[in-house]
């Protein structure tokens, strides 16, 4: 597979801070919350904070491509979105009838994405993915295949996790994810590019804590953290992406990566 | 757009209020039943609507031993004993590394949610509540060990599936791909459809002029899919297209111009390498909302051009309701069956002709043709559009 080349990237993180918004992390839970970026308009008044969140990831990779919202508008730009659990907040939300404020359908993750392909006008192909760093992985190499069969001309894929709303139920289900728990929104352009990229999935092993997985738990936005850290540091070819969530490990190798 | 190799469709499993396997799916829907009821299975007193197409036992499955007491990942189970059991496809004939495991679903797990936020301290119910988790159960109960996936584009996740499933065979990570969708009724999708009012009291009336809304309803559909050389003789038939679209317009409502829907049926054909003037069959999202209905018969209309009034259009969803993450493999399955058996399903409960919807919907009654092209179409929320052309075998 022709490997799409890296146009541009932003990663938006609970450690760092970002627009609008101080990190609040909280003294009794491991999250690094990335907090409820405020609303320039109206329009994303009801948004939840994952919208906010997506759509505050998509203005910095515009930011970090030094290019205007029109850049990625219509139907030749695809869209991509991952998450494992960002859902998690309005699902609660709705189900305790927190703030009795959410919209049912924010409760869909689909809804993300349609925030981010409103506000800036992205009408192509599109698919979203459930569950952690494999699920990003595949969402990269579904970018690849969208590009090479010429169904669009540019992709993004997107990842958003959010913890705080549920870092109690986190807390209870610690098999599951490790802490601490960063928040974390990315996106990530890609063109059609000139290197190889492969792609393997299936089930397999759990690192080790301490192993490739990091001591933190990013979930979905971990690849795209991987290759933020790549694009500032970077080593030779051949980039190795790799993740596990659930079972299920995938390795993504791109030779020749450009961006 | 480059044309995609087709991809066969070898098998299928279906759970739906209508019928626990394919046949008793198809004669149901072939009659006319009805599979609406009142839900009876969780509380729905303090809804305005608590009608919808419950599956009131699910009977296929003879032990749930090993099986997670989850209703979302039981009703995977029960669609996907009936396709192992057509293909004798357990144990798995191929390497189970080879085998991969592609679902779609609007709701997941999140009944699970529920339950843990309702007091159940058992932890399995949080794993439970994410969208991924019955997808990873069936491909533990299958012995699958290939890529396992969940996609979640509202109610055009069926769809998203099938063609995630076609491209993990196009691009070899697959030998064969069990691929489909599911979705439960429960307390969290109810009430949220009664809130947004989009539930009708009255039966649903697909392209009727007294069309009031939808009703819900719960299943699982799943069908085998394999490359062409590898499917053998025995097939219900090919995957040829499927394209998506997003119509960036409203998180809820369609776009009131369809444009987003165009877009993935004219991919869908150019993928498939058809022109609008191949397509025998359309089977249509056709919720029974006033607005779903008419803006989907004016984008057939475009898409289809001047054929268009020639061709048969059905809406199953008057059947069982609108089973969310489900129907799009459900209606994909009965284009095969159609071809097949050269029958089309009616849309149940059109009576008055609307102005604004004008085309030949198959009112009331199962109508003889044996189309070879058939064009599925779905919709969702987030604008999420879909849309599969299918050849029967």
């Amino acid at each position: 597979m022709r490997a799409p080349a890296i146009r541009a990237l932003a990663v938006l993180s609970g450690t760092e801070t970002v627009p609008a918004a101080a990190p609040t992390a909280s003294s009794s839970l491991p999250v690094h919350s990335l907090g409820r970026p405020g609303s320039p308009d109206d329009r994303r008044r009801r948004a939840t904070r994952e919208c906010r969140l997506a759509l505050a990831s998509v203005e910095a990779m515009l930011a970090d491509g030094h290019e205007k919202p029109a850049a990625i508008a219509g139907e030749r730009t695809a869209l991509l979105y991952t998450t494992a659990a960002a859902y998690a907040a309005s699902n609660r939300g709705f189900i305790e009838r927190k703030g009795g404020s959410i919209h049912f359908a924010y409760t869909a993750p689909a809804v993300v994405p349609a925030e981010v392909a409103i506000e800036f006008g992205v009408k192509g192909p599109y698919a979203i993915f459930i569950g952690g760093p494999p699920a990003t992985l595949r969402a990269i190499w579904h970018a690849a295949i969208l590009l090479e069969s010429g169904a669009c001309d540019r992709a993004l894929v997107l990842a958003v996790e959010i913890f705080d709303e549920c870092a109690d139920l986190y807390t209870r289900a610690r098999r599951l994810v490790r802490h601490p728990l960063v928040e974390t929104a990315a996106c990530l352009w890609l063109e059609s590019g000139a290197g190889e990229l492969a792609f393997r999935s299936g089930r397999g092993r759990r690192p080790n804590a301490n192993g490739d997985r990091g001591m933190s738990e990013l979930l979905g936005c971990e690849p795209l953290a991987a290759l933020d850290r790549w694009r500032r540091e970077p080593s030779p070819s051949p980039l190795e992406l790799s993740g596990w969530w659930r079972g299920e490990e995938a390795r993504l190798i791109w030779r020749g990566v450009s961006g | 757009m480059r044309r995609a190799e087709p991809i066969a469709v070898t098998a299928a499993g279906v759970a739906t209020p209508i019928g626990q396997d394919v046949e008793a799916f198809w004669t149901s829907l072939v009659t006319g039943v009805s599979g609406i009821s009142q839900i009876e299975r969780f509380p729905v007193h303090d809804l305005l609507v608590g009608r919808g197409g419950e599956i009131k036992k699910l009977a296929r499955v003879k032990s749930w031993q090993r099986i997670p007491d989850c209703r979302a990942t039981r009703l995977l189970v029960s669609a996907a004993d009936e396709l192992v059991a057509q293909a004798d496809f357990r144990p798995l004939p191929v390497d189970p590394a080879r085998v991969a495991v592609v679902v779609g679903t609007a709701l997941g797990g999140v009944e699970e949610g529920e339950r843990a936020l309702a007091g159940d301290p058992r932890r399995r119910r949080l794993r439970g509540a994410l969208y991924d988790a019955p997808g990873h159960a069936l491909a533990r109960w299958l012995g699958a060990t290939g890529p396992a996936i969940t996609v979640s584009t509202a109610c055009a996740s069926g769809a998203t599936a099938m063609a995630v499933g076609a491209d993990l065979l196009r691009q070899d990570e697959a030998d064969a791909v069990i691929a489909g969708g599911y979705d439960i009724l429960c307390r969290f999708v109810m009430r949220g459809f009664d809130v947004l009012r989009s539930l009708t009291r009255d039966a649903v009336r697909p392209f009727d002029r007294r069309r009031s809304g939808l009703l819900l309803g719960e299943g699982a559909a799943l069908v085998l899919l394999m490359r062409e050389p590898d499917a053998g003789r025995t097939r219900l038939g090919t995957l040829l297209g499927y394209g998506s679209g997003s119509d960036a317009s409203h998180i809820a409502a369609p776009d009131p111009d369809g444009r987003g829907l165009e877009r993935a049926i004219r991919a869908a054909l150019d993928q498939a390498g058809a022109a609008p003037g191949d397509v025998d069959f359309v089977s249509a999202h056709g919720t029974g909302t006033p607005i779903n209905d008419r803006i989907e018969t004016a984008v057939l209309k475009r898409a289809l051009g001047a054929r268009a009034h020639a061709i048969p259009v059905n809406s199953i969803k008057s059947s069982m309701g609108h089973t969310m993450g489900a129907a799009a493999t459900l209606e994909a399955i009965m284009c095969l069956l159609t071809a097949r058996h050269g029958l089309i399903p009616p849309t149940l409960h059109l009576e008055e002709a609307d102005p604004d919807c004008d085309l030949d919907y198959v009112p009331e009654r199962a109508r003889e043709a044996r189309p070879r092209i058939c064009l599925s179409t779905s919709l969702g929320f987030g604008g999420c559009n879909g849309a599969l052309v299918l050849a029967g075998a």
